[in-house]
């Protein structure tokens, strides 16, 4: 491959960031016997542009919080860390990174990747590439069937429906004789899938329930009016919405402008991605919210994670989302898993004894534990809850809170999603 | 039922009263400058995020919340005048090239003024909080609307007025139609159209971010949502006719309105009814419904 200037030019870029920034003051640690002093170089993928910026944001911020507390600490075996940074754009572009990543910059593991369309194309390329690669959010699925069962170098996101099935399971437990459903999401895979999971759920649990409206905008639309008409005049019992960027936000202010919520209970599968931009004043409370992964007001919550929720208010006067969590427990799992292989190898591993290492290894993360499932895909706990105004903040939180791991919210190894959830017994 | 009518129309002339606003810029540029300014979307969102920062401002010292859409309206318009630099500093060196350079420059502007928000406010969602429910809500026919939506609705109505009275009715608007109608006449009648032509700019951006101030309180700000409304824009413009404010007008009400009634009645068709009606304009009356291309 021929070497653009513009290449050459992005190659100088990362290379005079990472020599500005790539050493924050880390006090040499002593590597361990027969462990290489030089730093070791980790690849994150990150979307940086787009509706999902602040998603990526957020994965980056996680990380960079880990990198500083264990670089200070001495590194990873007396290694320290240091990150090279790439961005996540549209599939092909991104896989020229993760490639550039690998053969130019020589990381020792990719971390990152949130877009699914994305990550379905980077899972072959880390095969092909044989370098670990572990996803913060994206999967190997297409639609809500998985692609890759048994990867040898992929570690993939929890399954994209867990939400949804989560949200389905708590449905009928906080809102008795819910009859008529109606749905909203976005206009591509994750908003269809998450409503053909939530229905199949509810279904099992509410037999005779009745859908009686979907509605898919277009991922960035930014004016529901038209469409909270629509769904006034449906007059459902429940909306469920799985939105969860800006368009959560906008939809819950123009929900509250008609009142659209005094007439009907709401589920918002994954809304708590932008949980504090959810100000009390249209955002009532006895919503179901999910936080996904981490709930960062969690009053059960770690140490840890009350640590970084506060070094994160310091630093971004902002509260944390989930996707800190993935990116911090992928970055934790790489360094559990190279310790651990070393224990027995005596020496720095092998990129294939990091991969035997991390197949399920458990490692404590900001929300608790969570570890690698043996075929490569992350189980953790899943956080939702009904809202509240009774907390310090402007925006709602949620009480009670649910805890549901993915041990029973997810699809096991193998199975096929729809017909696991018709099999369950209720 | 009626009630349902009534949030359905409402909804619909909401949305029809923010694309007026966006479309009638992109009209009046055209109209005089023959430029299809394709960063029309990049203003409004550039006067969404100011207008959350003028308010954030204003309530941060001490002013009273119900009178937030002063500062709102004022900072939608003061970003407006970015369009004077972007004229004189830009612009006005591609009038004599091909449309394509045009095209071209006015997109670069899209790519970069997307990264400039981003740089300045962040790549979150912002929003102005709750002061959308400020003025509370009406009863129109059984149906609950929004107070704040009904004074959008009205504005864009005085906007289109005023444009209307200014158009038709000063000696600015004559200079305006006269350098639309026939640029070397004017010019040879004494106009100096390097005046025109820096002060129709200014004013086409000022619609825009105008338009974007006062969406906000009602939706939320992201660094991409002009690019979405471009979209919608072009088909207002296609629907109305190039150049022609009326049509800017009659557009931004068929697009809003048949989208809302479209999302009730049929989903599915939302996004596409829209364009089944650009394709049948442009097979049916190609210059659009007002296309006689006067500003």
């Amino acid at each position: 491959m021929a070497t653009t200037r513009r290449d050459f030019l992005k190659v100088a870029g990362v290379a005079a960031t990472v020599g500005a920034v790539g050493f924050p003051a880390v006090a040499r640690g002593q590597a361990k016997p027969g462990v290489p002093s030089d730093p070791v170089k980790i690849g994150i993928l990150a979307i940086r542009a787009g509706i999902a910026a602040p998603v990526g944001q957020a994965g980056l911020r996680g990380t960079e919080w880990w990198v500083e507390r264990v670089n200070k600490a001495g590194g990873i075996l007396g290694r320290p860390v240091q990150l090279v940074v790439e961005e996540e754009s549209t599939p092909k572009d991104t896989v020229e990174r993760y490639r550039k990543l690998i053969l130019q910059d020589k990381v020792e593991v990719v971390i990152g990747g949130i877009s699914t369309g994305v990550t379905l194309a980077l899972g072959p390329v880390a095969e092909e590439m044989e370098v670990p690669w572990l996803s913060w959010d994206g999967t190997t699925q297409k639609g809500v069937e998985e692609t890759m069962p048994n990867p040898k170098w992929a570690f993939r996101s929890v399954d994209n429906e867990v939400e949804a099935i989560v949200a389905g399971q708590l449905t009928p437990k906080y809102f008795k004789g819910v009859k008529t459903v109606a749905g909203i999401g976005n206009d591509y895979s994750y908003g269809h899938d998450c409503w053909e999971t939530y229905q199949a759920v509810l279904k099992r649990y509410i037999p005779d329930v009745k859908f009686v409206l979907e509605l898919f905008p277009k991922l960035g639309v930014t004016d529901f009016t038209s469409h909270i008409a629509a769904i006034q005049q449906a007059k459902p019992d429940l909306l469920m919405c799985s939105f969860w960027s800006g368009d959560a936000t906008i939809i819950m202010k123009q929900a509250a402008a008609v009142g659209l919520f005094k007439s009907m209970k709401g589920v918002f599968t994954t809304a708590g991605g932008v949980h504090d931009s959810l100000k009390k004043e249209f955002t009532p409370e006895g919503l179901l919210l999910g936080y996904n992964t981490m709930y960062f007001d969690d009053p059960k919550g770690s140490p840890l994670l009350k640590q970084f929720v506060r070094d994160y208010k310091t630093k971004y006067d902002g509260y944390p989302p989930y996707e800190c969590d993935h990116a911090y427990f992928n970055i934790e799992s790489y360094k559990a898993a190279v310790e651990k292989a070393y224990a027995t190898a005596g020496k720095w591993p092998s990129k294939v004894e990091v991969v035997r290492a991390l197949e399920g290894i458990e490692v404590e993360s900001l929300s608790g534990k969570r570890s690698w499932r043996p075929d490569h895909v992350q189980m953790c706990n899943f956080y939702q809850g009904v809202t509240t105004h009774k907390n310090s903040y402007d925006f709602v939180t949620i009480n009670p809170i649910e805890v549901v791991s993915t041990k029973i919210a997810m699809k096991p190894a193998g199975s096929k999603l729809i017909e696991w959830i018709n099999s369950w017994k209720i | 039922m009626t009630a349902n009518l009534v949030n359905v129309l409402m909804g619909g002339v909401f949305h029809a009263a923010i694309l007026f606003l966006v479309a009638a810029g992109l009209q009046l540029v055209f109209g005089v400058q023959k430029i299809f300014n394709l960063a029309c979307g990049s203003f409004y969102a550039l006067g969404a995020y100011t207008g959350i920062s003028a308010v954030a401002y204003f309530t941060g010292h001490g002013g009273p919340p119900i009178l937030f859409v002063v500062p709102l309206a004022a900072g939608g318009l003061a970003v407006g005048l970015v369009g004077l630099v972007v004229e004189r500093g830009l612009l006005r060196f591609v009038y004599d090239r091909d449309e394509t350079f045009q095209l071209l420059l006015t997109f670069a502007l899209v790519l970069m003024l997307e990264d400039v928000i981003r740089l300045i406010w962040g790549s979150a969602p912002a929003s102005t909080g709750g002061l959308y429910l400020a003025y509370g809500q009406a009863r129109l026919l059984g149906a609950t609307v929004p107070v704040y939506n009904l004074i959008v609705i009205a504005a864009s109505l005085s906007i289109a007025l005023g444009m209307g009275f200014l158009l038709t009715r000063t000696a600015f608007g004559r200079i305006i139609r006269a350098a639309a109608d026939n640029r070397e006449m004017a010019e040879a009648l004494g106009v100096d159209m390097r005046w025109v032509y820096a002060r129709v700019f200014t004013l086409g951006t000022m619609l825009g971010t105008l338009g974007g101030a006062l969406v906000i309180p009602a939706t939320a700000a992201m660094s991409e949502m002009g690019i979405e409304l471009i979209v919608e824009a072009f088909a207002v413009v296609v629907i109305g006719g190039l150049g022609s404010m009326r049509g800017a007008f009659l557009g931004a009400l068929v697009v809003g309105v048949l989208r809302s009634v479209a999302i009730s009645v049929y989903p599915e068709l939302e996004m596409l009814l829209i364009y089944l009606i650009v394709i049948a304009v442009l097979l049916w009356r190609p210059r659009g419904l007002f296309g006689a291309a006067t500003a």
